[in-house]
């Protein structure tokens, strides 16, 4: 469904991806992995062009796109496949959770609004907010935010949804609720690529690990075969760092 | 109608008014060493909420920022001549009202007005400072004073020094109001130069770049103190 | 030399006054109308990509706020007839408010300038990318999502430079405009000078009352539009 190849990106004098290849088959939910630096976000933030990668190739379904010259209207087209959550939620603040979720379908997808809001409260109970369509971000915890941002995104019926380090920017006690949701929705089948600290979510529900570091991709397989028989140093080193007392992990 | 610009009057009248330009830094510096120590007291006081202080300087400063400066100005030197009148008559003192220089109702004008405006900008450049600094201060055993003067009024300042400096080129401008008390300042000068042959137009150029250039030098002089002071702020990428 | 201050007399100006405050507010508004247009092209070019457009834009803000409200006055009112009278444009029948309102159109037009590219830039980004990431164009996402909260930002300084506008066109009598300073002005002529000092505190009054008015106003738009935001109150 998707696949990239050979992406290269710069920022001034600083190479952050040295040439990484991905693929992405439907109903996937593939974790990243790595240490702060190693580029993960932004690889994420190249597949929707909210960077622009300086080299790479990418196929999204019958797409065929160049990364660094894509169009506008390519761009825009492929935006309406693939939907983003952000680590610091970015809900629109000007409007209730309801408007944010159903805001893409409305305006940019030009769906009639009674059918739109349909949609949105129905992603708006998935996430368990349906108390909540008409407050304002500002009247929301971070959880219940970023509950609305993944809201927003699954509202999109999109191909792949992209989650930007969902948890990172949320207290320890609002991780719980946000993960479950994910769970669920990676249950049902959504095609989903995670950059995330979570290590429990990428044991529990990934189907395949990638774990980057200083710009590459070191090692990618099953989640067993990366917590349980890691092959390469580095994601030795990783590991040991981020799991000390449980490196060992059993299915 | 003019053919085209008297060259030769318009950089004699740059001169011209070039010259008064020492008489509106004079008002300028004064107003300031006036209205700055001032102005953060007050705003101290607003802060502190101290009783009648606080509701005094609220209207005082409504009053200021609510009325043309130009008002102010006609009202101090219809009405403060007439008090100094009355001064001089019931202490026998023997000096007429019309021997005060102008340039003391300047003095008083532009000192009030700058105080109103800089009470507003240090009250909220202090809000802006944490509480907790002058707690820490508190803490590592530091008076109330050396606090203030080691560590919140520098902050204050920093946060301050874009608005001070609005608030001085504002007054540099204001001061262009002076030829209502006949202060032989930047524009009335070149004025009664323009007088003799008519060419306004070319007086109000030079007046026009004379101010150009002073309000520019200030603007660029507190960017190089704003840099300098900034130091300890974070750089936020 | 009798000097008396008389009280009543303020009262008294005030009902003479007031018809000429329509003069002033309309002066007000027309420039501030004006002045909001040019302003908010002005800040587009300061934000945008066109390096000459930005010194422009840059320059001209710089220009007119190092720039004395008289003189600018002053310069458009013999300047531009000037300018004309070489092309063989007589100018001499315009209506003074005219001058008025160019001079203050183009100086609050420097002002909002600046309001307007401040409002737009503390937006936070993540908003444009979270709307493009939903699938709005680009100008669905300034539209829907960045102008209207850009609105909220710039309304208090918006509020701020009204005032201010409307305190420095208060010096349009210099050029011999009837508004209300105008108005105040022949009055005291005509007492041969005395009881000026009453006339300007009734002016003073007037013009504060006025001011008092907006700023309120203000206040209740900024609590209107501020919905689904934490409104910052300060002491």
């Amino acid at each position: 469904m998707l696949e990239i190849t050979n992406i290269h990106k710069s920022f001034g004098e600083n190479e952050i991806l040295k040439g990484v290849d991905l693929k992405i088959d439907k109903g996937d939910v593939v974790v990243i992995l790595g240490p702060s630096g190693s580029g993960k976000t932004t690889l994420l933030r190249c597949i929707n062009f909210l960077e622009k990668a300086d080299q790479g190739h990418a196929v999204f379904g019958d797409i065929d796109v160049s990364l660094r010259t894509a169009s506008k209207k390519v761009i825009h087209g492929i935006r309406q496949k693939i939907a983003f959550v952000f680590q610091n939620y970015n809900l629109f603040t000007n409007k209730t959770a309801l408007e944010n979720v159903t805001e893409g379908l409305v305006i940019g997808r030009k769906i009639a609004k009674a059918e739109a809001y349909e949609i949105g409260k129905k992603a708006l109970d998935k996430v368990g907010l349906s108390e909540k369509y008409d407050a304002y971000p500002s009247e929301l915890s971070g959880g219940q935010q970023q509950r609305v941002g993944i809201a927003r995104a699954v509202a999109l019926n999109p191909d792949i949804i992209l989650f930007d380090e969902p948890t990172s920017a949320l207290d320890p006690e609002l991780v719980g609720e946000v993960l479950t949701v994910m769970k669920q929705i990676a249950k049902e089948g959504t095609t989903m690529l995670v950059v995330t600290h979570e290590m429990s979510f990428a044991k529990d529900v990934a189907n395949k690990v990638i774990f980057m570091d200083a710009g590459v991709i070191v090692e990618e397989g099953s989640p067993k075969e990366i917590f349980v028989n890691p092959k390469e140093e580095r994601t030795k080193k990783f590991l040991k760092r981020v799991l000390p007392e449980d490196y060992i992990f059993y299915i | 109608m003019s053919e085209g610009l008297d060259y030769k009057f318009l950089v004699e009248t740059f001169f011209v008014a070039l010259s008064g330009v020492p008489i509106t830094l004079f008002i300028t510096i004064v107003a300031l060493i006036v209205a700055l120590p001032l102005g953060f007291l007050l705003a101290l006081s607003r802060i502190n909420q101290i009783p009648v202080l606080n509701r005094l300087a609220q209207i005082y400063v409504s009053f200021v920022r609510g009325t043309p400066v130009i008002i102010q100005i006609f009202i101090i030197y219809s009405s403060v001549p007439l008090m100094l009148t009355s001064i001089f008559e019931r202490y026998d003192v023997e000096m007429k009202v019309y021997d005060v220089n102008p340039i003391w109702y300047a003095f008083i004008v532009f000192s009030l007005n700058t105080t109103a405006i800089l009470i507003e900008v240090f009250r909220s450049a202090i809000s802006t400072v944490s509480k907790g600094q002058l707690e820490a201060s508190y803490a590592v055993g530091l008076t109330t004073a050396q606090a203030f003067r080691r560590i919140i009024i520098p902050q204050t300042l920093v946060v301050a020094l874009p608005n001070i400096c609005t608030a001085t080129v504002n007054l540099i401008k204001a001061t262009s109001l002076g030829y209502a008390l006949s202060l032989q300042e930047i524009t009335l000068r070149a004025k009664v130069a323009a007088n003799v042959g008519y060419n306004y137009v070319e007086a109000y150029i030079d007046i026009f770049l004379v101010y150009l250039i002073l309000c520019s030098l200030v603007e660029y002089l507190f960017k190089r103190y704003e840099k300098r002071v900034s130091r300890f702020k974070a750089v936020s990428i | 030399m009798e000097k008396y201050f008389d009280l009543a007399y303020i009262a008294e100006s005030v009902p003479l006054l007031v018809p000429f405050l329509k003069v002033t507010l309309m002066v007000t508004g027309l420039s501030v109308l004006f002045g909001s247009i040019l302003g908010f092209i002005l800040a587009i070019m300061k934000l945008g990509n066109s390096k000459i457009a930005k010194k422009f834009a840059y320059g001209y803000t710089t220009i007119l706020r190092c720039t004395p409200s008289i003189v600018l006055l002053f310069l458009t009112y013999y300047g531009i007839p000037a300018i004309a009278g070489n092309f063989g444009i007589n100018l001499n029948d315009i209506d003074k408010a005219v001058f008025v309102v160019i001079t203050f159109s183009l100086q609050f037009a420097a002002a909002m300038s600046e309001v307007i590219r401040s409002s737009l830039e503390s937006i936070d980004r993540g908003q444009f990318e979270a709307a493009v990431s939903v699938g709005l164009s680009h100008t669905q996402a300034y539209r829907r999502i960045i102008l209207p909260q850009a609105f909220v930002v710039a309304l208090p300084n918006f509020g701020n430079s009204l005032l201010e506008l409307m305190k420095e066109g208060s010096l349009a009598y210099t050029i011999g405009l009837i508004d209300i300073m105008g108005k105040a002005e022949l009055i005291i002529a005509g007492n041969y000078n005395t009881h000026a000092l009453e006339i300007y505190l009734a002016l003073a009054v007037i013009y504060w009352t006025l001011s008092i008015v907006i700023e309120k106003l203000f206040l209740k738009l900024e609590k209107a539009f501020s919905k689904g935001k934490q409104v910052i109150t300060t002491a």
